[in-house]
């Protein structure tokens, strides 16, 4: 085990272990199993292809919204999304039998400067030099990306790369630049910049952002997405149903009170017409690739992927396959109208349960089949796409699209929701192992054994899925939340994880087949992870040991904050205050940008599923959704700002052992290393050493040895206790701009690496420019030294449910969980955690080892997948930040 | 002519795709076989002219530029 000493005097161990270091060979994972011969061949296919954008609908989008301007913004918005539907190139790949995606390439994708146009411009270009000022790019500028895998991270030939990833044709380029030129002084950015500049404090803002104290705004970047899909209405009544309902209610409400209804209802008409369009368009061209397919196979399967589409441009799903289709088209109509990441499909396997019974029943669907089909589903959602800033799809996503499926809960009367189609969904994500879309587990104690013994099965095989999630504590904190918009007992049961895992309000909605009302789950709130995205705690705390100082930068960040740090107290107090502003500020801005976006880019599609919009003719931004209380606060590096607390409070006010000033020398030099900015490494344990490190030597280890999360110890268990009680309070204070209190969120996603590259070394020993620990209950790398329940124990030392969620991410070496007696001993560890009230937990199971060795030689790992910190995630698409943190993480010898 | 530019070319992504007739799989920018047709782009379109490099009209009205596919535009009509 890679302890204090051996760090500070002799870092030759590049792992950390609890427990006896693995012997012999790197060792694979136990379980290794292998898709259809269809998806096989589709798999491989997607490992060659690379990240693409085109033109096409941002064009068509574009042109349409300059034809209409004068006309009512919704329905001039309703438009130019039906244009860019209508001329998306349809393309039908051989061997698929779920079709159609969000462009023409496989891993197809789009810009949408209507949102914000300037960071794909050339840096020279003076609108890039606007943003910059702004600090709107900051974080793109820290941020690494994955090398390898589908990233286009170099223009070559006729492909010129985008934003570190999306390769974009040499001849499509003058149309985007034009197209995005036409955006400018008229996207939600540059708009909502303009207004944001109102608030009173937006200076501050703007230095918040340079000092990239904040990741990135959420109102033009990623404005939907951390939500549940609710696919009932299409389900119920498809889409001429859906049309028809239109038509009836924008002549109920034409000429009456409310006028905004009527454009509602005609700007989703409008959009289901152009939807109609475009599945007939994949329709025309499959009866085209079946018109030259001389494989008879081949060519029945084209003439049935046309008529399924042909049919479901109008009518409801007649069985299982239909459904799925149908579920498909609508989210990627959903993805193709705003930039977005998290979009779940939720609690699929229940929503899909009523056909699949029926198909089952009668005998025309067998379980091969059902799991050939859902590999063919994980094809399509691991295609997915998101068009964004370098920041943005980098720092934070790392790629990864967060199309989160859940597994269990409970029904509607509160009996084990979980069914045998979910035992092939997880089947069929361990046969077919890819990115998305991820699973997570909700567990109860009244779930099935073999259920739960199921999703160990598909944890082992050490993809990170599923995760394990308290159903009751998410639960708990829904009717804390949302019992003033009117949600009782019954609908909170009906909640599932939109994003990663962001705890999300759902209803229960009556699908009627054959003549049976099935009582299926589906999201019914907006977009959560929106309003404050991802606030460095230490890089605050840096602040206030600086007096309001960025040391990157050398710029002043906060004011004086006035206090003279003669106590602990005084420090926390200067915390308090500072990530306070910090708050304020950040809600009113993002308030502004979300309130323009909903004004110039409204959801249509989105809103026209969430209940209860079609009702009120209200879209999302008009609070049509039955809860609306989901703008929240989200925080990254709190196991390090905790673990600085212990060190500063135990060393410097406590045992006198150095001065703050001495802290902020120490602090200054990188405690007598090379920063890992200039070395490239950005775990603790490879970092390199000046020549004046004994300098500093005896400050480092002062710092190292402060009491650390992760032991059970009370001392410093107690200050995380106390930083989440008030943490969770003072969210409540700020109001959304659909004015409700915000709540917590706490995940890191990726952003524990870049906001961590640009944080100097913290008082608990963590060096400059290295990430922070991961998720937001996770033990910073190394410091977990007492074992799996011990870490539990300060894992829990505070209530999860007063927040929308907490992560831990723990690394466990394949042997330990090996064969029938390893799957028990690891169910009861999780059950352990989740019984002491913990909302979440997930697991690498993987020989780090093996984990260096890919990254020695990318090439012969291209389908090695990870758990990072909510999402699983191809380990040569993740950035060396990440990759370095991974390989960092304490690895469980024993549990 | 490119495959790029052919009717049955199917984008995998910017740089390569599958021939739609014999489900090869071929570079974007490779030199096409005798079995080339052209694909349906705004080059090739009786409302398309072009006004500068890479860039032209659509019905003298709305830029446009000459390989955007147009399979799915109405106004597309052969030179």
């Amino acid at each position: 085990m890679a302890t204090n000493k051996d760090f500070l005097e002799c870092s030759t161990d590049l792992y950390n272990y609890y427990g006896p270091k693995p012997k012999g060979d790197i060792q694979s994972r136990e379980i290794n199993k292998t898709p259809s011969p269809r998806v096989d061949k589709a798999r491989q296919l997607y490992f060659e292809t690379k990240s693409s954008a085109s033109v096409e609908f941002p064009y068509w989008y574009t042109r349409k919204w300059q034809d209409l301007e004068g006309e009512v913004p919704i329905i001039r918005r309703a438009e130019a999304l039906k244009a860019g539907f209508e001329h998306l190139t349809p393309a039908i790949f051989p061997g698929e039998l779920l079709a159609m995606g969000k462009a023409h390439y496989l891993r197809g994708s789009y810009p949408m400067p209507w949102l914000s146009e300037a960071f794909f411009l050339a840096q020279e270009d003076e609108m890039y030099k606007e943003i910059q000022k702004a600090g709107k790019v900051s974080a793109d500028e820290v941020t690494t990306m994955g090398q390898g895998g589908g990233n286009v991270t170099k223009s070559s030939g006729n492909v010129i790369s985008i934003a570190g990833k999306f390769g974009l044709r040499k001849e499509e380029m003058p149309m985007l630049l034009k197209v995005a030129k036409k955006w400018h002084n008229r996207s939600v950015d540059d708009v909502g910049h303009k207004y944001e500049q109102l608030v009173p404090d937006y200076k501050t803002k703007e230095e918040i952002m340079r000092a990239v104290i904040c990741m990135f705004d959420s109102g033009y970047t990623l404005p939907q997405g951390r939500e549940v899909m609710n696919y009932f209405y299409p389900l119920q009544y498809g889409i001429e149903g859906i049309i028809n309902i239109c038509k009836e209610k924008a002549s109920d409400t034409a000429g009456y009170p409310g006028m905004d209804r009527l454009y509602f209802y005609k700007a989703v008409q409008t959009m289901l017409e152009g939807l109609q369009t475009w599945i007939n368009n994949y329709a025309k061209e499959a009866r085209f690739m079946a018109s030259l397919e001389e494989t008879q196979g081949q060519k029945e399967e084209y003439l049935e992927v046309a008529e399924r589409l042909e049919w479901l441009s109008k009518n409801k799903a007649r069985n299982f396959h239909d459904a799925l289709q149908l579920v498909w088209i609508f989210h990627v109509a959903v993805l193709n109208e705003d930039a977005i990441s998290g979009l779940s499909p939720g609690r699929l396997g229940q929503v899909l349960y009523p056909y699949w019974k029926q198909d089952m029943d009668n005998g025309t669907l067998t379980n091969e089949k059902t799991i050939e089909l859902l590999e063919c589903m994980r094809m399509k959602f691991t295609e997915i796409d998101c068009f964004a800033s370098m920041g943005v799809v980098g720092g934070v996503l790392s790629g990864n699209t967060f199309n989160n499926l859940c597994v269990g809960g409970l029904d509607k009367d509160g009996e084990s929701a979980a069914n045998e189609l979910e035992m092939l969904i997880m089947e069929s994500a361990m046969t077919c192992d890819t990115p998305q879309p991820t699973l997570s587990l909700l567990y109860d104690e009244k779930l099935p054994e073999d259920f739960l013994l199921k999703g160990i099965e598909c944890t082992k095989i050490g993809t990170g899925y599923p995760a394990w999630v308290n159903n009751r504590v998410a639960m708990e904190f829904l009717l804390s939340n949302f019992k003033k918009e009117g949600m009782e007992l019954e609908e909170a049961r009906a909640w599932s994880l939109g994003g990663c895992l962001e705890t999300s309000p759902s209803s229960w909605m009556p699908l009627e087949l054959n003549g049976i009302t099935h009582y299926i789950p589906g999201g019914s709130a907006p977009a959560t992870s929106v309003g404050v995205h991802f606030i460095s705690l230490p890089k605050v705390l840096e602040a206030v040991l600086f007096d309001g100082m960025d040391m990157r930068t050398g710029q002043r960040v906060y004011p004086p904050h006035g206090f003279k740090l003669d106590s602990y107290e005084e420090v926390w107090e200067a915390f308090k205050k500072y990530f306070s502003i910090t708050v304020e500020v950040l809600t009113l801005t993002n308030n502004i940008q979300h309130d323009v976006w909903g004004k110039i880019s409204p959801s249509i599609i989105n809103s026209m599923l969430k209940p209860d919009c079609l009702d009120l003719g209200k879209d999302i931004s008009n609070k049509g959704c039955r809860y609306n209380r989901t703008f929240n606060v989200e925080v990254c590096g709190g196991v390090n700002l905790v673990n600085s607390l212990a060190s500063i409070k135990k060393n410097v006010y406590e045992e006198n052992s150095f001065s703050l000033n001495d802290l902020r020398s120490a602090i200054d030099a990188n405690f007598g290393y090379v920063s890992a900015l200039e070395t490239g490494s950005y775990s603790l344990t490879e970092q390199l050493k000046t020549k004046d490190y004994k300098e500093w030597l005896k400050i480092h280890k002062l710092c190292f040895d402060a009491p650390k999360y992760g032991n059970d110890d009370k001392y410093v268990d107690d200050l995380f206790k106390e930083w989440q009680i008030w943490f969770n309070k003072m969210c409540k204070d700020y109001r959304s701009l659909y004015d409700e209190p915000m709540y917590s969120c706490q995940i890191s996603v990726s952003t524990h690496a870049p906001m961590g590259a640009v944080t100097l070394a913290t008082p608990d020993g963590r060096l400059c420019g290295t990430t922070f620990a991961d998720g937001s209950v996770s033990a910073y790398p190394g410091t977990d030294k007492n074992g799996p329940y011990a870490l539990f124990s300060s894992a829990t030392c505070y209530n999860h449910a007063l927040s929308q969620n907490s992560q831990l991410n723990m690394k466990i070496h394949p042997s330990v969980v090996k064969g029938r007696e390893g799957s028990r001993k690891f169910l009861e560890m999780i059950k352990a955690y989740l019984r002491k009230g913990a909302f979440h937990a997930q697991f690498n199971v993987v020989d780090s080892r093996m984990l260096k060795a890919a990254q020695k030689n990318p090439e012969t790992y291209r389908g090695l997948m990870v758990r990072v910190a909510g999402f699983t995630q191809y380990w040569v698409e993740l950035g060396k930040q990440i990759q370095d943190e991974v390989i960092a993480r304490t690895e469980y010898e024993e549990i | 002519m490119k495959h790029y530019d052919c009717k049955y070319y199917l984008d995998i992504d910017a740089f390569r795709g599958i021939c739609k007739r014999d489900k090869s799989q071929i570079n974007a920018d490779d030199s096409a076989c005798e079995h080339f047709e052209k694909a349906t782009k705004c080059k090739h379109c009786a409302n398309f002219s072009m006004t500068e490099t890479d860039l032209g009209m659509c019905m003298n009205e709305y830029d446009a530029y000459p390989e955007m596919k147009a399979i799915t535009c109405n106004d597309f009509k052969w030179k």
